[in-house]
């Protein structure tokens, strides 16, 4: 094992996925930091959720490895998953369960005793000012409030690498800064957050490090300001992706 | 705007019926038989124009006109998902104004097979009443009237139905009437169908039917053609009223379709508590066994499964007690143990893709195994004894009670091995969550028919042994009965083991393949 690799929190090497025809994930390299606040940003169908799913064991990567802080997500799996905290996108949670006990679920899952599991539940619970809704059913819940309780699920057995794949999609400006705030304080002791979004600005806001990918592969990566190159994000994003359609004179009945 | 909604029907029904090679085949196939049952019905229907006593064609007429139109306005809430193509909702964020709406998407829903088909047999009617030159004149407004109300009333149902089940807790409520009704039937369609097939009982239903709502337009025109002017005129009359009193409550419920099209439903606060996992013990087989014992409770899919498991045996016991000295209910105990068994096979696709809990925590396949056996086991310990028992005691031969126990808790822990493999190997579509639990998804049906046999097959195969010696025990050999318990005791247990074994395997080599197929599955 090279040094870079194991002071990286997660660490992917020519990482493949493809779906039938169609190339997902082409060869991806990626190295995050431990204690960084990595923003992960591509166009729609870029391969974010594939590489998040591929990096946190939930898929199977064709070819290609992926460590979490040294340990080898699909040969020493049991080790590697404990390290890692998840909030998937477009999956469903056991939504017929309340909030508490869709919490706890996921600590006893993970061999936690009921008592650490049922403390800590509560504090998150409070913490994401979800104690009134923590009895209620998840299916019941908000799209906001449901990204909130699947946070908590994440945090309960205290990881050291917390994957989001969009977790401000659908949040409400407050909760928003509710869990910015959670976040940096994780990040802050030391835990290492990776977050995919395609929202720039916000991006740009809270995190440290970014890489831009497009097509299954990574095309640009390193702390906020090299990325930016003096441009905005969104600029330097748009630069490298391209597909930008030219409007010109086009919707000119639009603008009346 | 009409135009416009009935071109959008019509082109959703094509792209319907053109979207793969295979569909259509088999939708040709479907057509051609449906071509000749209608064919069949048509031929009927002309034929019963020389019926010699009119009252023959009255009869046939009225009871089956009175039974489509109860179709109309029944089957689409059953089979509820065959006509949203139109749902109203969808046209509240464009300003239709609403009778234009109502028009449009009346006449939309007559481009549509089954109306097809309905308006053909209306103009076969025709035919039928084609004795005078009154009732030729009076047969095709009754017709349009009849065929016409059939639309409506579907209408009225389905859209009544979708307002009901906008909410989670609705159409909660409305699978739970489902369910009764479906028992009520089961329960009381042996005791509804034998008076049906005496003589003289069709024609009074005729009677009774030619004056409810259902009859009032198809019973109309035999009035006529019998020389009843005045009663003929006045079903019609009452059968127009009847007609536009059901525009106007589709009209009414469409209103509240538009206005509140998404629904809003306000959770209520249900446990504050840890409920299932303060109780089971804290470790991850403990926590499957708990949420599991919690969504036998709370999902309407595994309700019904409970129910249909508790009734089916009791199904049993009701033969026997219509019936004179007849064994069943000693089939009971073994008929549960296997339907407790048999009906994890499929356990994972009910999970759907919130089966990432499991592989984001790295949960162990045989943690994830035993917990889900965990509420149908502590089921079978209750029933298992309960209805050998009954059997026994009903039967009066307690010398079998060993016997159908040992055969029943053999069902149940052979079914359980085949559960524990297959579900962690092949999960086929299931409904939704919150879905209506009695569809079937479509896409798999040769997939499920043959993984249904498979895990019943191995089910039995696997017990073989103990069901073996208990048959010869029910032959006589009363020393057999004790020799199936013994085998089903010391099998039974060996079979889970192995079975666990297998699946604990398959399931730590292959948990994200699963978890891929079961996102594929949506």
């Amino acid at each position: 094992m090279s040094p870079g690799e194991s002071s990286a929190a997660l660490s992917l090497r020519g990482l493949c996925k493809s779906y039938g025809p169609t190339l997902a994930v082409d060869r991806l390299d990626l190295d995050v930091p431990r204690g960084s606040f990595f923003g992960l940003v591509g166009p729609n169908g870029a391969g974010k959720t594939t590489t998040l799913s591929m990096a946190t064991g939930l898929l199977r990567p064709d070819a290609g490895t992926a460590h979490v802080l040294g340990h080898d997500v699909w040969s020493d799996t049991v080790h590697a998953k404990q390290l890692v905290g998840i909030l998937p996108d477009g999956l469903r949670l056991f939504d017929r369960l309340t909030g508490l006990q869709l919490i706890c679920y996921s600590g006893l899952l993970r061999g936690m005793g009921r008592t650490v599991v049922t403390d800590r539940a509560h504090e998150l619970l409070g913490a994401l000012g979800l104690e009134e809704a923590g009895g209620k059913l998840v299916v019941d819940y908000s799209a906001g409030m449901t990204k909130k309780i699947s946070l908590a699920c994440a945090l309960i057995h205290a990881p050291r690498l917390l994957v989001l794949d969009e977790p401000f999609e659908a949040v409400d400006p407050v909760s928003a800064s509710t869990i910015r705030q959670i976040l940096e304080g994780y990040a802050a002791s030391g835990g290492t957050v990776i977050l995919s979004s395609h929202v720039m600005d916000l991006v740009q806001r809270v995190c440290d490090r970014v890489a831009i990918v497009a097509a299954g592969q990574i095309r640009a990566v390193g702390t906020l300001d090299e990325v930016r190159g003096g441009l905005t994000l969104e600029e330097r994003f748009v630069d490298l992706v391209g597909g930008q359609t030219e409007l010109g004179e086009g919707l000119a009945w639009l603008r009346t | 705007m009409v135009a416009h909604i009935v071109r959008l029907k019509w082109q959703l029904l094509r792209n319907g019926l053109l979207r793969s090679t295979p569909q259509l085949i088999g939708l040709i196939f479907a057509g051609l038989y449906g071509l000749g049952l209608l064919g069949g019905a048509m031929m009927g229907l002309i034929g019963l124009r020389f019926a010699v006593p009119s009252d023959v064609a009255r009869t046939a007429i009225v009871v089956g006109g009175s039974a489509l139109t109860l179709g109309w306005a029944v089957i689409p809430v059953i089979a509820f998902g065959t006509d949203e193509t139109l749902d109203p909702a969808r046209f509240a964020t464009f300003a239709v104004p609403r009778r234009q709406l109502v028009l449009g998407l009346l006449l939309a829903s007559l481009v549509s097979v089954p109306a097809l088909v309905t308006a053909l047999l209306g103009l076969a009617t025709v035919i039928t009443w084609s004795r005078s030159v009154l009732a030729v004149l009076v047969a095709p407004v009754a017709a349009a009237v009849g065929v016409l109300t059939c639309v409506v009333l579907s209408r009225v149902t389905t859209t009544g139905f979708s307002a009901v089940s906008r909410s989670r807790r609705g159409r909660e409520a409305l699978s739970a009437l489902m369910l009764l009704v479906m028992i009520g039937v089961s329960v009381a369609g042996p005791s509804i169908t034998k008076p049906l097939s005496t003589p003289g009982l069709l024609p009074d239903l005729a009677d009774v039917l030619g004056w409810s709502p259902l009859g009032l337009a198809w019973a109309a025109p035999a009035d006529i053609v019998d020389g009843a002017l005045g009663s003929g005129l006045l079903r019609l009359a009452l059968a127009t009223i009847l007609l536009v009193v059901a525009l106007l409550a589709w009209d009414f419920l469409l209103r509240g379709a538009l206005e509140n099209p998404r629904g809003t439903s306000v959770g209520r606060v249900r446990d504050t508590g840890l409920g299932w996992f303060g109780r089971m013990p804290s470790t991850p087989v403990g926590a499957v066994a708990a949420r599991c014992l919690t969504y036998w409770r709370r999902d309407p899919r595994y309700l019904v499964s409970a129910v249909l498991i508790l009734l089916l045996p009791l199904g049993l016991l009701l033969s026997s007690l219509t019936g004179s000295s007849s064994g069943w209910p000693l089939a009971m105990a073994p008929v549960t143990g296997y339907l407790l068994g048999w009906s994890m096979h499929n356990d994972v696709a009910y999970d759907g893709t919130a089966f990432w809990t499991h592989v984001a925590t790295g949960v162990s396949g045989s943690a994830d195994r035993m917990g889900r056996l965990v509420p149908l086991a502590a089921a079978g310990s209750v029933l298992l004894p309960g209805y050998a028992t009954l059997g026994a005691a009903i039967t009066g031969r307690w010398e079998l009670w060993p016997a159908v126990f040992g055969i029943g808790l053999g069902f149940l822990l052979a079914g359980f091995a085949m559960s524990n493999v297959l579900s962690a190997l092949k999960p086929y579509p299931v409904p939704d969550p919150g879905a209506n639990p009695f569809s079937s998804p479509p896409g798999a049906g040769g997939l499920t028919v043959i993984l249904q046999m498979v895990a019943g097959l191995g089910t039995v195969v696997l017990n073989l042994p103990a069901l073996a010696l208990g048959i010869g025990a029910l032959m006589g050999h009363s020393w057999m009965a004790w020799g199936a318990l013994a085998l089903a005791l010391v099998l039974g247990p060996a079979t889970l083991v192995l079975g666990t074994r297998w699946g604990n395997m398959v399931y730590e080599r292959r948990a994200p393949e699963l978890l891929a197929e079961l996102s594929r599955l949506r």
